[in-house]
């Protein structure tokens, strides 16, 4: 146990050491410069000199990286010219765009996104794993059928599809919801749920579809193994063999995926918070990603990494556990 | 889409940058304006809902016109624009801080202001003509960028000066005695009392200012002290003790709170504001016209019609040639694609006619920047490419030719919905024109630098105040080339005669001999063909249905905070 | 090889009701997207004409007419703000989608298959470094890094190949784990074992021993990853940084949704409609395969897919 979270570390941290050396390569082969944008008009060669220097993107690439990780792993003083701020590890940097700090502005969205992921998820395990134990249960029946079809059609939404036609249904023709705006929770509970029903659901219609079919066959497997077939020999009804025991040994694929798509969530939802007119994590890149904000872009990349690799050290964790036969690797 | 100041200042938008709001003048349209009663008008939260947030709310860096929107109301200026009228007075400078708009010397390189009694900061201390001077200083720190670039090429010494961090101070502001403040200028300029209107010009007590951080919690002047300020993303405002109507004539300040939230989704604001529920029903647009969603349902519901204000801010988008490049150096191929141009499509592109009139000269068509009408290449409202390839022909082009166009990625006034509008224009004439993208800040970097400037771009200027000289000037004037990057004036036009004509209007401290000068010069560019006119945008806005007195200032288009109520 | 008729897939195939759909729906829009120009002229427009005429300027440019101004000259209506000819723009729009999806599902195996069979039948140093490798970019945002890439790279390189190189760059790490998977239990077969004690090259061994036992699964992950790839074009292009005007694509008809599905529906509901289509009949037809190429398979790619590797554009 102890080696397999030594070795997830040591697997994380490269992966987050390779994806921040890729997004600088990329970013540093590309052809802008953040100065002139921060600058503005009538910026001649000295101004323009001191907001390069002042971004850092005077020093050659090599200089910048070792810097940015510095600041991430020991933390690092900025000079702003009028005042010098230590900025303490994990220290992101600061916005290029805004002066901030860059970590500030993730953690700031954050609550949107996890309101979004977290929200969706409960409707989209609920649907998911109600519609695939149905299944089970009715196999070979028009219910079935019916269920598969709409799964794979589920499946064929992109969420920004359904986003938009949920709007305009409920939003614009029935004018049941307000447009959705984000309200945080702590200040108006209801108005918070109201507000993000719609991208609940439209995240849920998408994602749902594959927890019913993992559900479903997962359930058919389990369904088919010994103890069950002990259970049914004591003549327990297939409703309870079905909830009470079989489910219980299906759900472990299920969350498996869970917190894959939970983790992917977290580092924004770029789609629905565009078609939402939200401003999470996902919409931050957007805009930083046009501004050329090096700081935020790294950032944010990283954060949503991070939140990849964590979600898959947890998915590998929770399969060894529930079935000894896979074991720690 | 992306608004942000950088974005704007790139797109050569600068002006619409600080304000980030830029809109409307026109008539005082606002709903309920019966009910309203300035003396009885307190109370309650006002909320603007808007897509882009201050940015960084520092006197030093925000650009804006006029004082801005929000800005006005924390920041007062030695002079600013009239804030009691939505009509064309709205154009007009009137004094702030100070007691006038300022006292020319007799060529107008010396401008002397006087500051009212009894001004106080949020803290109760007296304003005096120090903070002034300290306060426009902090802007020519290379540490605090962002600002208009006026101040440092009129003042004396204003070149070399690198901001008060370092100890030095600017001597061509003179501060004699506590109320006087005495501005040195390198040539005469007779649009100073515009300029007085910057947020530059606001006061800053040296002993509060805590450098880059000072926009966390800039010390108010105005009737509002800033409570709560997330980066300018979402700002709080409530009422400054120490400000009182009696020594400020141009703000009522009505609402007790006024709540900024941006970052907001353009249909959304629309749509939270036409149904007005909740706090919606006390909220402003902050930067956001109305869409054609809200535009297809004003014929048929009068109430929403009444909460809709119009207005107008000098402001023209253009194609802008670099003769540099050929065969842009040909004035025939510059005459046959303004001819070819149809401005309908291009309206259509960015909105229809709701938001855009077309525009056949480059000054707004408001007399305050001295409008004066000429069509030298008519091409009706889709195109002349009859006219446009017999131009071609003479030009040695009989057979058509081929061209690029550069645009933005993702800005929709200088993006690749106006640039298939002109592609498609052209295609008629039998000009093949090839799009050009590049991501907005690229963009901006590009066609503000001399060396990297393509031949063929879409481009806009907006007024940072209503007069001619900061329309033409920056775009014509041949001494404004600035080869280091940050260059609008595209065609590299240096002709010593409109260099003349310019330091000539530029005397006049009258504003009605000015606007004729302006606009002669205007109707004289104009026949050179350096650019393709293409519309001036119209503002068109909603209020919630509790708001009263909403109108939208002729100077810059913006919804006066200052003058709305909520009660 | 057998002849079609008698070739089992084939025959299971087109007992699959379903799968048989999906592919008529995919045939139908292969053919739409191939005769768009053969269409248009049809319909006798063109799909960069603008018709100013046709829409009303003083509402924002809402299409004049029911059902966005259908008519005989315009099948589908016009475009809002434009006037374009909107049947001329879904039929272009449909040779984006699908050659970019193709392609960079083409892409996406070509990589995962070369990397898989080198991690698969490589040394043990090959395999550790190409296995991480797969992880790494299992693990990296994918819309995250899509985004930036379309950001950064020129203008004036040409967008749907560029499509097609970043989803496949971003989307092969899955075909690589199954190639490398299959490799590994393909290669311990007996006469996989024989032929490389007999000194064969690994190259050689590959091709000829290999090869043909990996063709199923990765025909199957292909067809499985192909509606994905639909999807990413189109939710790239609706945030603005897919295909450009005036270069027509479904997600940037899409991207003006927000603003016209209340004045303009229609001009909304196509797109959104071929859009949908066309994953459903991808993914009918993918599944159709799988069954079809592996009755047994279902059982085994079930762990696969729940540590399937998340799709570029989902979210």
């Amino acid at each position: 146990m102890i080696r397999f979270l030594l070795r997830r570390a040591f697997s994380t941290l490269t992966v987050m050491l390779v994806l921040s050396v890729v997004v600088y390569l990329v970013f540093y082969a590309a052809p802008h410069d953040p100065a002139r944008l921060v600058c503005g008009k009538g910026c001649d060669g000295v101004r323009l000199a001191v907001v390069r220097h002042k971004l850092g993107t005077d020093l050659p690439l090599w200089q910048q990286y070792w810097q940015f990780l510095h600041g991430l792993l020991a933390g690092r003083d900025f000079d702003a010219g009028t005042d010098v701020t230590h900025c303490s590890a994990p220290c992101f940097g600061y916005s290029f765009q805004t002066d901030q700090p860059v970590l500030g502005m993730i953690t700031a969205r954050l609550p949107l996104d996890a309101s979004l992921a977290v929200g969706a998820a409960v409707v989209w395990l609920l649907l998911g794993i109600g519609a695939g134990v149905l299944a089970a249960l009715r196999r070979g029946g028009i219910g079935e059928r019916a269920l598969t079809g709409v799964t794979l059609a589920g499946m064929a939404m992109p969420v920004f599809l359904v986003g938009l036609l949920l709007m305009m249904v409920c939003c614009g023709y029935l004018q049941w919801l307000p447009f959705p705006s984000y309200v945080p929770l702590t200040q108006d509970p209801l108005a918070w749920a109201s507000n993000l029903a719609l991208p609940w659901l439209s995240l849920a219609l998408v994602m749902a579809a594959a927890y019913a079919r993992m559900t479903r066959s997962a359930l058919l497997e389990t369904l088919a193994e010994d103890h069950i077939r002990t259970a049914r020999a004591y003549g327990l009804g297939e409703r309870r063999i079905v909830l009470g025991h079989a489910l219980r040994g299906a759900l472990t694929p299920v969350i498996t995926l869970l917190a894959m798509d939970l983790g992917g969530l977290l580092g924004g939802a770029q789609l629905t918070e565009s078609v939402f007119g939200f401003d999470g994590i996902g919409r931050l890149l957007v805009e930083s990603v046009n501004t050329i904000d090096l700081p935020v872009v790294v950032g944010i990349t990283l954060f949503a990494g991070f939140f990849i690799v964590i979600a898959n050290a947890v998915a590998d964790l929770l399969y060894a556990l529930a079935d000894p036969r896979v074991g720690l690797q | 889409m992306s608004k942000s100041r950088a974005v704007a200042a790139a797109a050569g938008f600068a002006l619409l940058a600080g304000l980030a709001t830029a809109c409307g003048g026109g008539a005082a349209k606002g709903s309920a304006t019966a009910a309203f009663d300035p003396a009885t008008c307190q109370g309650g939260t006002l909320t603007v809902l808007a897509q882009q947030g201050q940015g960084k709310f520092d006197p030093a860096e925000l650009y804006t016109s006029g004082g801005g929107k929000v800005p006005t109301l924390v920041f007062r200026t030695l002079t600013t624009r009239d804030h009691t009228t939505g009509g064309p007075d709205g154009a007009k400078v009137v004094p702030d801080l100070a007691t006038d708009t300022g006292e020319p010397s007799q060529d107008a390189t010396v401008w002397t202001y006087h500051l009212k009694a009894g001004l106080k900061f949020e803290d109760g201390t007296p304003i005096r003509s120090a903070d002034v001077k300290y306060g426009i200083e902090r802007s020519f720190a290379p540490e605090l960028p962002g600002g208009p670039p006026y101040l440092r090429d009129w003042l004396i010494g204003g070149e070399q000066y690198a901001g008060p961090f370092k100890g030095a101070d600017l001597p061509s502001i003179e501060t004699p005695d506590d109320s006087t403040v005495i501005f040195r200028l390198t040539k005469p300029e007779g649009d100073f009392p515009y300029l007085a209107t910057a947020t530059q010009f606001a006061p800053v007590p040296r002993a509060k200012d805590t450098g880059t951080d000072y926009q966390k919690h800039p010390i108010s002047s105005g009737p509002y002290v800033v409570t709560s300020n997330d980066n300018g993303k979402s700002m709080v405002l409530e009422r400054n003790p120490y400000w009182t109507r009696s020594i400020d004539d141009q703000r009522l300040a009505c609402p007790d709170k006024i709540v900024y939230t941006s970052g907001l989704d353009s249909a959304v604001i629309n749509q939270r504001l036409a149904a007005s529920s909740g706090d919606d029903a006390r909220a402003v647009s902050g930067d956001t016209d109305i869409d054609a969603g809200i535009l297809a349902r004003l014929n048929s519901d009068a109430e929403l019609r009444s909460r809709v204000t119009t207005g107008y801010f000098g402001a023209t988008q253009y194609l802008a040639f670099n003769p540099t490049v050929k065969p842009f150096d040909n004035p025939l191929v510059r005459q046959a694609i303004s001819y070819a141009v149809d401005r309908q499509s291009v309206i259509n592109a960015v909105g229809g006619s709701a938001v855009a009139k077309p525009a056949t000269t480059f000054l707004p068509d408001q007399p305050a920047f001295g409008y004066t009408p000429y069509d030298y290449f008519p091409s009706g409202p889709s195109g002349d490419p009859a006219k446009a390839k017999e131009l071609l022909a003479q030009a040695g082009y009989p057979n058509g030719l081929s061209i690029t166009l550069s645009h933005a990625t993702s800005q929709t006034d200088i993006g690749p919905a106006v640039a298939a509008a002109v592609q498609e224009a052209l295609g008629k004439a039998g000009i093949t024109v090839k799009l050009d993208p590049s991501a907005d800040d690229d963009y901006g970097t590009r066609t503000q630098l001399p060396s990297s400037e393509p031949g063929f771009f879409i481009s806009g200027w907006g007024a940072d105040w209503p007069s001619g000289g900061p329309f033409l000037a920056p775009i014509f004037d041949g001494r404004q080339i600035l080869t280091a990057g940050g260059n609008f004036n595209s065609a590299q036009l240096n002709d010593p005669q409109v260099n003349a004509e310019i330091d000539a209007a530029n005397k006049l401290t009258d504003p009605a001999a000015a606007q004729r000068a302006w606009g002669q010069l205007d109707a004289e560019l104009g026949k050179q063909a350096w650019t393709v006119p293409l519309y001036h945008p119209v503002y068109k806005r909603l209020v919630g249905k509790d708001v009263k007195n909403a109108y939208v200032s002729q100077w810059n288009g913006v919804y006066d905070l200052s003058r709305i109520s909520v009660k | 090889m057998p002849s079609s008729a008698s070739n089992p897939v084939w025959r299971r195939l087109r007992a699959d009701r379903a799968a048989m759909a999906g592919l008529a729906v995919v045939v139908l829009l292969l053919l739409l997207a191939a005769a768009a120009p053969l269409v248009t002229a049809l319909e006798g427009q063109n799909p960069t004409a603008f018709h100013n005429e046709l829409i009303d300027s003083a509402t924002g440019g809402v299409p004049i007419g029911p059902f966005g101004g259908a008519s005989a000259r315009h099948w589908l209506g016009v475009e809002p703000g434009t006037g374009r000819d909107v049947l001329a723009r879904l039929v272009y729009g449909a040779q984006v989608s699908l050659s970019v999806s193709l392609g960079a599902t083409v892409v996406q195996v070509a990589l995962g298959t070369l990397v898989g069979l080198a991690a698969g039948l490589g040394n043990r140093l090959a395999d550790t470094v190409l296995s991480r490798t797969m992880d790494l970019t299992i693990a990296f945002p994918g819309l995250v890094f899509a985004i930036s890439l379309m950001a950064v790279v020129p203008g004036s390189f040409p967008r749907p190949v560029l499509l097609m190189l970043v989803l496949g760059v971003l989307g092969w790490g899955g075909t690589a784990r199954l190639v490398r998977g299959q490799a590994l239990s393909l290669r311990s077969l007996d006469h996989v074992a024989a032929a490389r004690l007999s000194g064969a090259r690994s190259w050689r061994t590959a091709r000829r021993e290999i090869l043909p036992g990996l063709a199923a699964p990765v025909i199957t992950y292909a067809a499985l990853l192909l509606p994905g790839n639909v999807t990413a074009e189109a939710g790239l292009s609706f945030l603005g940084v897919g295909v450009r005007p005036p270069t027509a694509s479904w997600g940037q008809m899409l991207s003006g949704a927000t603003t016209w599905y209340q004045a303009d529906p229609t001009y909304v509901l196509l797109p959104a409609g071929l859009l949908f289509a066309t994953v459903l009949a991808f993914t009918l037809l993918g599944e159709g395969l799988r069954t079809a190429l592996d009755p047994r398979a279902k059982s085994r790619l079930r762990r696969t897919r729940s540590r399937r590797s998340r799709q570029v554009a989902s979210t």
